[in-house]
Parts: structure tokens; C-alpha cells; sequence
């Protein structure tokens, strides 16, 4: 298998700040899109607006850096009209749960086969460190002048409640580990989320790399650990989701990092599409061919067997 | 003398069967080769308020618009009666269910106060009563109406005795008694009642039988007691084939032909009808040959619909959303995403009356000028309108043409009476159809210069071509990635322009715009379904001793200045009249703005209701023979 790690790389700057937790996921990416052997030309990263959402300019694959929040219906209708493309979605918390928190929602109802990578840091980093959607209540980073009084959104929690199939927990920091994640959210038949924790160096002084040094555990080392519903039964399904719903809360001295919960078993949107309609399977709509020198594939007569019920013929007797 | 042209109303609460009369009567009489048209007039309501069908018929022209007085009024309930008593011809025919008598106008629970205050008010003027005898008496007496009354309670309980139904099953059955009524005073034979029937009721062979039994029982009795004083001549219509279809599945076919591929959209009124249509064509099989097939895409909202298109686009689906002004106002900041990344996009953009909810099942032209500027930033777009189904049909097609072709999302704007209305439409001339997908290139390898400076158009290698792209909402280099560089900035925004420099050259302006007729006292200048209204607006003018002409708009970015600038100039501003559904004249400072050519004479409706001949025509008058600037429309209710 190549291991070309730098295939993956492009000759844009990354003008993020020194230290910054988005270049160790870009790093893991790297390396799990090497690992994967992924061809650049059929792969896509997609992303919103912010820090993090630089990050499509960084790999050297189709990248698409869209609006604030937007990155998952984007990312899904390039998905759904050429199913073959494997496709990723970068996207900031504020710019994934917070202006995009419904679409966050609606493609976990869909189970569309994509992979969400949250960049987390509690902050609006390109606005100058506004509190984002997972700061906590009272919390007051720096850039704060009061301390937020807002409630904290629990992506992982989050993402189990709308039917994401596979979720996940990195840092930023541990790359490989990271890129373990990344690699199995991308393998994953289903929409994944990897909610990734990442100091931002100049606006979090809360959360910084120290915060982090001796809280982060690893679930897999966890005796006995195992997210993965292997009989789609509902006792099984009930029983992952609760441990994986308790995991997610645990934050403060311990906080878990890893795979939350993993069910295979649940049909892609592609696949309900395929079954509704079987001929979607056959060859992805976004390459069929709708016409040859300019006449349509559907001719008149088509047109008259496709409408026959809004067709009257008359007959004037 | 049989009659050539016939307008006929059929009124009821929404929910009772109302558009099934229309529908059932519009296929008979296609069946004999007759042109219909009707408008479906309705509440922002599922059951209960009053909703009609407006219709006209014709012997020997597909019909274009809409006009009063009515020759054939049939009327389920009394709020109908009260709400369309001034709408029936002297001399017409008007069918009613006698039982709705002694029912007084202060009692209907479903009339809005004002209508009814409206109403009472003229009923004091002509000296009507408040019941529905009373306002019968008044049209039979002073209007020489002739009156059908109907026990629809005899009629139904007959029903019920035959075939062991409860009331609520008979009501149904409401809407067969106003078809049949019709079909009995219009002379239709019973051979084309039963093909409207078993076309209408396809497969369901119970209530086919039913609907036949008493369709021809009803037909016979009324036939036997009034004749068919409104017998139609026989159809002199060239044609052996007719789509009938409403403004929303036109497009829907439009598409189909097109090549569409996705098509997202977030459920609104009156667009959504469009994608159910959509989704119910989205396997293309003909004769088992698989022809391809289209994804539907119902998304979280309209800013998904938008953002999804988009991303399919990129791929090289053909894409499109449907969607009305609330839908447009949440897309608009990816519409510039689409602009800045030269990336086709159709959105198709039914109006209705705005602003915030407005009126949602009622028609409007008020978008005219956002969809032109919607946005923040400067970017190409191209804005066209449709007036009639086959516009509507072949700019289905074009639009998505324009998308490829010069990169730009692309607004095709229709409205709700185009939308909703229901047409007899030829088949479409497979002459008129070309698929154009510009430089979309779907090979290619390698780091791909996807914004390419050398040319205005860059040749487009869809995401999954081989080629490696990039796009982003930052001003970007040539391959797609974010620079702020000041003179690649200035290199970068005029290439993007410069593509519609290259649509102003390319795109007929005889496409453009279309000037019809040739009378030189006054120039009608409108859009959309305007279009209908206007052209039969100029035979009746020119009966009258006025010679006028109508210039169409259709497409409004890039607009056709050279060509409307020389038609208006040949008028003058004197007799140059906007008419249009809103309230700025918004499609004549449009014009203004392209061609420096001040307008200053207006015909504006914006009741939500369509533009009718008749008050057209009127408008006209005041204007060229009685000197006034503006008329504002209001008939319909």
C-alpha cells in the first residue's frame, strides 16, 4: 500500500497560528488519506467558514470551502450525485452547531456515507474569540468581556440523538491516534462524526494543551470497551447508545476520547434511495448521459410513453 | 347559435371536490378537442374555506387568459353564491344547490368579515336580501339569469340508498353533481363525460362506476328540463394531442427533457407541487430502456436545497431547487457562493404575494427586482421569466442550458397563477430543443486551473473527472484557492462579468423580448402571465377602435436593452403602460435602468388575483382616451 503522505499535500501556506490544533488534523487527515491509499481526484473535502475551514486548500484533493455552516448540504449533494467520491466535511463547532446545527442534524437522520471532522476549541477563533456552542456556562475565555452565559451543546450527545452511526472523540494532538479515527469514520458505511478537541492557542486560555495533558483517556484501553452494535437488536442498539450517551457526559477530570458508539447495520441514504429507486445504483446521476450533440436522451416519443397520463388524445367523433 | 368561447366558474369550500368538477370537465372537453385553461383560486387552507376554478373554454384557440362576467356558475354552497353573485353574465347559467336557501350571509362561519361587509354593502346598493333565495331571486329577476337549483340533499340521499354509503361518503360525490350539471347545459356527450371520469378516477373502478351512474342519471334529468343552451361548436382546434397539465408540471417536464439530475427542495406553496411531480418521474424508464434517473432531494430547509444543488452540481448533475420568495430570501447568500465559483445553478422561483408570508396561494410579480440583486458582492446571474406553459416548458430547458453554459446560477421566475393554473398545452416541438453543456468536461487529470484567467469561461472539470479542483467563497487564483492579491482581484471579478457580456451576445434578443402586434396608439409592457391577459386585451381594444401593441419581457438579466430601447422610443413615453402584478412597476424600472427609457403610464394589480381581460381593457381606455397615468386592478375575489 503507498504511504505517500506528501501526495496529499499542497504548496498553499497554511496561515494558521503557530500551534494551532488544525494543523495536527491536517496532518491526520494526510495520513489517513495516505494510509487509505485515497485517490485525490475522488476524493473531496469540503468545508464552512472559519480557522478550520482553511483546511480543503491544505490537502491535495478536490476541496470545496463553502459557506458558514453549510459544508454538510453542500458536502451531501456532491455525495448523493456521484456516490462513488469519497467525501469529507471539516467544519468549526460554531460553524457545525452553531449556524449549521440544523443541517448537522438532518444529515445524521440520513445516515448520508460522510465524515464529519468537528474542529472543537470552544471559540469563534477567526472573529477574535467569541464564545462558540461548546464553551461552557460561566466560562469567560480570554477575548471574553463577560463570561458566556450561554449552555454548552454536547456534540457527541448530539450526534447519537440525530443517528449519526459512528462517532468518535479525537485531540488534536495525537495525530496517529487521530488518524486511526479518521480512517475508520471514513471506512465507516454511514455518516460519522469525529469530534476533534484542539487548543486554540491565541483565544482559549481555558482549554489549552495543559488542560488537556492527564484528563484525556482513551476508551479502547477502557476493560471491557466495546462501541460496536453487532446485532442490529434493539436491546443492542438501546444498550450501546446508553453507555456511549454516558461517556459523552463525562468531562472534567476524565474526559474520553476514542470510538462512542459504531452501528454498521443501518442503511445509507444511498441505499434508501437504491431501494425506492434501483436504477440510482447503476451509475451515479451526476455521469449519465442526458444527451448527444445536443438532442436530448429523452425524445418526443419518450416524452409522450414518460407523460402518458397528462396526455389526451383527441378524438372528435 | 352554439357558442365559440365560454367562461365558467365553479365555487365550493376547499376540500369538496371543486378542482375535481374542473378537472373532469377539462378532460372531456380536451377529449373533443377544445382548448381550457383554468385558474385555481384557493386559501392558505386544507379544508373548509372558499376556494373556485375559473375556467375558459374555446372551439378554436387554446385560451391564454381569464375574464368576467362568467356564462356558467356552478356552486356548491352558499358562501359561493354570496361570494360570486356579481360574476355571472346577464343571461347565464347558474346551477345551485337549493337546499343552501334560506342560508343568510351573516351566517357562513368561513367568510371573512370583510368580504362579507364588502358584499352586504353592494347588496344594499342593488336592494338584495341576505339570503341565498333572496340573491337568487336578484339574478333571476334582474339579471335574466337562469337558474338550475339542485336538491343536492335528494341527490345524494338517492346515492346513499344505492350504494349503502354514510352522508360523509355521499359529500364526495358534491363535485360529481357540478361536472355533470355543466356537461349537461354544454352538450357534452356522455362518451367524453365518462373519459373525464375514468381519466380523473384512473383504476379505481368503484368509484368510476359511481361517478358514471350519476353523472349520466343527473345529465339526462337536467338535459331533459334546460336542453344545452351552452353548447359548444365543435372544435375547430388543429391539433391530436394535448398535454394537460398545470404551470408546475409543465416545468417538471421541462426538466425531465433537460437532463435535470437533482433536484432538492424544502416544501412551499406554490413551488413544491413542482418536485412532487419530479419525484414521481424519478425512474426515466421507457418500454424497459432505462434512460437515466433523478434525485429529489427534500431537505432541512432552503438554504440546503440551494447549498445541495450547488455541491451536485459540482459534479456534474444537472441541478435545480424550486422554491417562492420565503425559500429565495434563505438561499440568497449561496446564490453568491454559486456566482463568485462559476457554478450552475437553477432555481426555480414561483412568486406569490409577499412580503414575510404574504399571501402564500395567491399570485405576484413582486420579486422581479430582488431576484435580480439578491445578494451582497456583485456576480453574474441570469434572470429569465416565463408567461405561459411553453415558455415555461422550453426555459425549464434553458435555464439549465444557461447554467453550463456560461457558469451562473440562473433564476427562472414564474408565478402562482402560471404555476397553479391548469392548460391544455400542445406537445412541446422537439425542434425547439437543444442540450447545451457548454465547457463542462467530465475527463480530465491532474491539478486543474479551474478558474483559468485566459478566458471568460473557463472549461469546467466536474469533482469526480480526474482532475483536481478547488472552490471557495474567498476571491481565489486560478486554481481555486484564496488570495487577496489586488490585481488578481481586479483580473478575477471582470472575468466572472465579462461571462455575462458573452450571454448579452450570445442570447437572441429576440428571445429576450417579443413585440406582438403592430398598432401604434399605445405599447402594453408586461411579463409572466401578464402575457395572456395583454394579447387578448389588444383584440378587444382593437374592436374598440384602439391600436396597441404588447412587448413581453422575458429575460431580464442580461436584458435585451438595444431591441426594447428602440420599440419604446418608437412609442414614446406617452403611450408606453407597465402592466404588471406589484406595486413598483418593478419589470419597468428594470427597464429604465437597462435602457435609460423613462415609463410613467401603469395598469398594477396586486390583489393576488390574476389580471382579467375585461379590466384591462378598461384600464387601457382610461389611460390612452381618458388621460390618466396609473390604474390600480382589483376584480376577483
Amino acid at each position: 500500500m503507498a504511504s505517500n503522505v506528501a501526495r496529499y499535500k499542497t504548496d498553499v501556506w497554511s496561515d494558521w497560528c503557530p500551534g494551532c490544533g488544525d494543523f495536527g488534523i491536517v496532518a491526520a487527515m494526510q495520513k489517513a488519506f495516505a494510509e487509505l491509499d485515497l485517490d485525490p481526484a475522488q476524493t473531496v473535502v469540503v468545508s464552512g467558514i472559519g480557522c478550520s475551514s482553511k483546511t480543503p486548500h491544505f490537502i491535495h484533493a478536490n476541496g470545496v470551502h463553502t459557506l458558514h455552516g453549510r459544508a454538510i448540504p453542500f458536502a451531501t449533494g456532491i455525495k448523493l450525485a456521484n456516490p462513488r467520491l469519497t467525501v469529507v466535511v471539516n467544519g468549526g463547532d460554531g460553524d457545525l452547531l452553531g449556524i449549521g446545527a440544523g443541517h448537522f442534524v438532518a444529515v445524521g437522520r440520513r445516515n448520508v456515507d460522510i465524515t464529519v471532522i468537528l474542529h472543537n476549541n470552544q471559540v469563534y477563533g477567526l472573529t477574535k474569540g467569541q464564545a462558540s456552542p461548546t464553551l461552557r456556562r460561566w466560562e469567560q475565555v480570554k477575548s471574553l468581556p463577560r463570561p458566556n452565559i450561554q449552555d454548552a451543546v454536547n456534540p457527541i450527545a448530539l450526534a447519537i440523538a440525530s443517528g449519526y452511526t459512528f462517532v468518535a472523540r479525537g485531540y488534536a494532538l495525537w495525530v496517529d491516534h487521530l488518524k486511526e479515527l479518521i480512517k475508520a469514520a471514513i471506512r465507516h458505511k454511514g455518516t460519522a462524526l469525529i469530534d476533534v478537541l484542539q487548543p486554540c492557542v491565541t483565544y482559549n486560555n481555558l482549554y489549552t494543551a495543559d488542560f488537556y495533558k492527564g484528563r484525556l483517556y482513551k476508551l479502547e484501553e477502557e476493560p471491557g470497551w466495546d462501541p460496536i452494535v453487532h446485532e442490529p437488536s434493539i436491546d443492542e442498539i438501546d444498550e450501546k447508545v446508553a453507555r456511549a450517551w454516558e461517556k459523552a457526559l463525562e468531562w472534567g477530570q476524565r474526559i474520553p476520547v476514542g470510538v462512542f458508539y459504531v452501528n454498521p447495520h443501518v442503511e445509507t441514504y444511498e441505499e434508501r434511495i437504491a431501494k425506492l429507486n434501483p436504477l440510482y445504483q447503476e451509475k451515479p446521476i451526476a455521469l449519465q448521459e442526458i444527451e448527444e450533440n445536443g438532442t436530448p436522451a429523452i425524445s418526443r416519443e419518450d416524452f409522450i410513453k414518460l407523460f402518458n397520463k397528462y396526455i389526451v388524445e383527441v378524438d372528435r367523433r | 347559435m352554439p357558442l365559440r368561447d365560454l367562461l365558467l366558474l365553479i365555487g365550493g369550500p376547499q376540500g369538496s371536490g371543486m378542482e375535481t368538477s374542473g378537472q373532469i370537465l377539462t378532460s372531456a372537453l380536451a377529449r373533443r378537442g377544445y382548448g381550457v385553461l383554468s385558474d385555481r383560486e384557493y386559501y392558505s387552507n386544507i379544508v373548509g374555506r372558499h376556494s373556485y376554478v375559473h375556467m375558459r373554454i374555446s372551439s378554436h384557440t387554446i385560451p391564454r387568459s381569464l375574464t368576467y362576467p362568467v356564462h356558467l356558475a356552478g356552486f356548491v354552497d352558499a358562501e359561493s353564491v354570496f361570494t360570486h353573485t356579481f360574476d355571472i353574465a346577464s343571461g347565464g347559467w347558474l346551477i345551485y344547490d337549493a337546499g343552501t336557501d334560506p342560508t343568510k350571509i351573516t351566517r357562513i362561519p368561513s367568510m371573512e368579515p370583510q368580504v362579507r361587509d364588502r358584499l352586504l354593502g353592494k347588496y344594499r346598493e342593488h336592494g338584495i336580501g341576505e339570503t341565498v333565495k333572496d340573491v337568487i331571486e336578484y339574478l333571476e329577476k334582474e339579471k335574466g339569469v337562469n337558474i338550475v337549483p339542485l336538491s343536492f340533499k335528494l341527490i345524494l340521499n338517492m346515492l346513499r340508498q344505492k350504494y349503502n354509503m354514510t352522508l360523509g361518503q355521499a359529500q364526495r360525490f358534491r363535485s360529481t353533481i357540478i361536472f355533470a350539471a355543466m356537461a349537461a347545459l354544454l352538450g357534452l356527450d356522455a362518451d367524453s363525460v365518462s373519459y373525464g371520469i375514468e381519466r380523473r378516477f384512473r383504476g379505481r373502478e368503484k368509484v368510476i362506476e359511481m361517478n358514471k351512474f350519476l353523472a349520466s342519471k343527473l345529465i339526462e334529468e337536467i338535459r331533459s328540463d334546460y336542453g344545452t343552451p351552452l353548447a359548444l361548436e365543435p372544435s375547430s382546434i388543429d391539433i391530436d394531442k394535448l398535454l394537460i397539465a398545470t404551470g408546475n408540471d409543465v416545468v417538471g417536464m421541462g426538466k425531465i427533457v433537460g437532463g435535470l439530475r437533482f433536484q432538492s427542495y424544502y416544501p412551499i406553496t406554490p413551488a413544491a407541487d413542482e418536485s412532487t411531480f419530479l419525484e414521481s418521474h424519478e425512474s426515466l424508464v421507457v418500454d424497459g430502456e432505462k434512460k437515466g434517473n433523478i434525485l429529489v432531494f427534500q431537505t432541512e430547509d432552503e438554504i440546503a436545497a440551494i447549498a445541495s444543488a450547488i455541491g451536485a452540481g459540482l459534479t456534474g448533475a444537472r441541478s435545480a431547487t424550486a422554491t417562492s420568495g420565503p425559500g429565495f430570501s434563505l438561499m440568497v447568500e449561496a446564490l453568491g457562493w454559486a456566482g463568485m465559483n462559476e457554478s450552475p445553478v437553477v432555481i426555480t422561483y414561483y412568486q406569490r404575494g409577499g412580503p414575510s408570508t404574504g399571501q402564500p396561494t395567491r399570485g405576484s410579480q413582486s420579486d422581479l427586482l430582488f431576484t435580480m440583486f439578491a445578494s451582497h458582492g456583485e456576480f453574474p446571474r441570469i434572470v429569465l421569466a416565463s408567461g405561459d406553459p411553453e415558455e415555461a416548458f422550453y426555459d425549464a430547458i434553458n435555464a439549465m442550458n444557461y447554467a453550463e453554459r456560461y457558469q451562473v446560477p440562473v433564476i427562472h421566475l414564474l408565478d402562482k397563477f402560471l404555476a397553479n393554473s391548469t392548460f391544455t398545452v400542445p406537445i412541446p416541438d422537439w425542434g425547439r430543443i437543444r442540450i447545451d453543456r457548454g465547457k463542462t468536461i467530465f475527463k480530465a487529470e491532474g491539478d486543474f486551473k479551474r478558474f483559468d484567467k485566459s478566458e471568460p469561461i473557463s472549461p469546467r472539470p466536474v469533482i469526480g473527472s480526474g482532475a483536481i479542483t478547488w472552490y471557495t467563497g474567498d476571491e481565489h487564483d486560478e486554481y481555486g484557492h484564496i488570495t487577496e492579491d489586488p490585481i488578481n482581484r481586479v483580473e478575477m471579478y471582470e472575468k466572472r462579468m465579462k461571462k455575462l457580456e458573452i450571454a448579452d451576445k450570445e442570447i437572441p434578443e429576440e428571445e429576450r423580448a417579443k413585440l406582438y402586434g403592430s398598432g401604434k396608439d399605445f405599447l402594453l409592457l408586461g411579463w409572466g402571465f401578464v402575457k395572456g391577459a395583454a394579447l387578448d386585451a389588444l383584440a378587444v381594444l382593437e374592436e374598440k377602435g384602439l391600436k396597441g401593441a404588447y412587448l413581453h419581457l422575458r429575460m431580464f438579466i442580461p436584458y435585451p436593452s438595444r431591441m426594447v430601447r428602440e420599440i419604446l422610443d418608437s412609442y414614446g413615453a406617452e403611450r408606453v403602460i407597465a402592466v404588471e402584478h406589484n406595486i413598483m412597476a418593478q419589470a419597468s424600472l428594470a427597464t429604465t435602468m437597462n435602457t435609460g427609457f423613462k415609463i410613467g403610464r401603469y395598469i398594477l394589480k396586486y390583489t393576488g388575483r390574476p389580471i382579467y381581460v375585461m379590466e384591462l381593457v378598461d384600464a387601457v381606455q382610461r389611460i390612452v382616451e381618458g388621460g390618466e397615468d396609473k390604474v390600480v386592478l382589483t376584480y376577483g375575489e
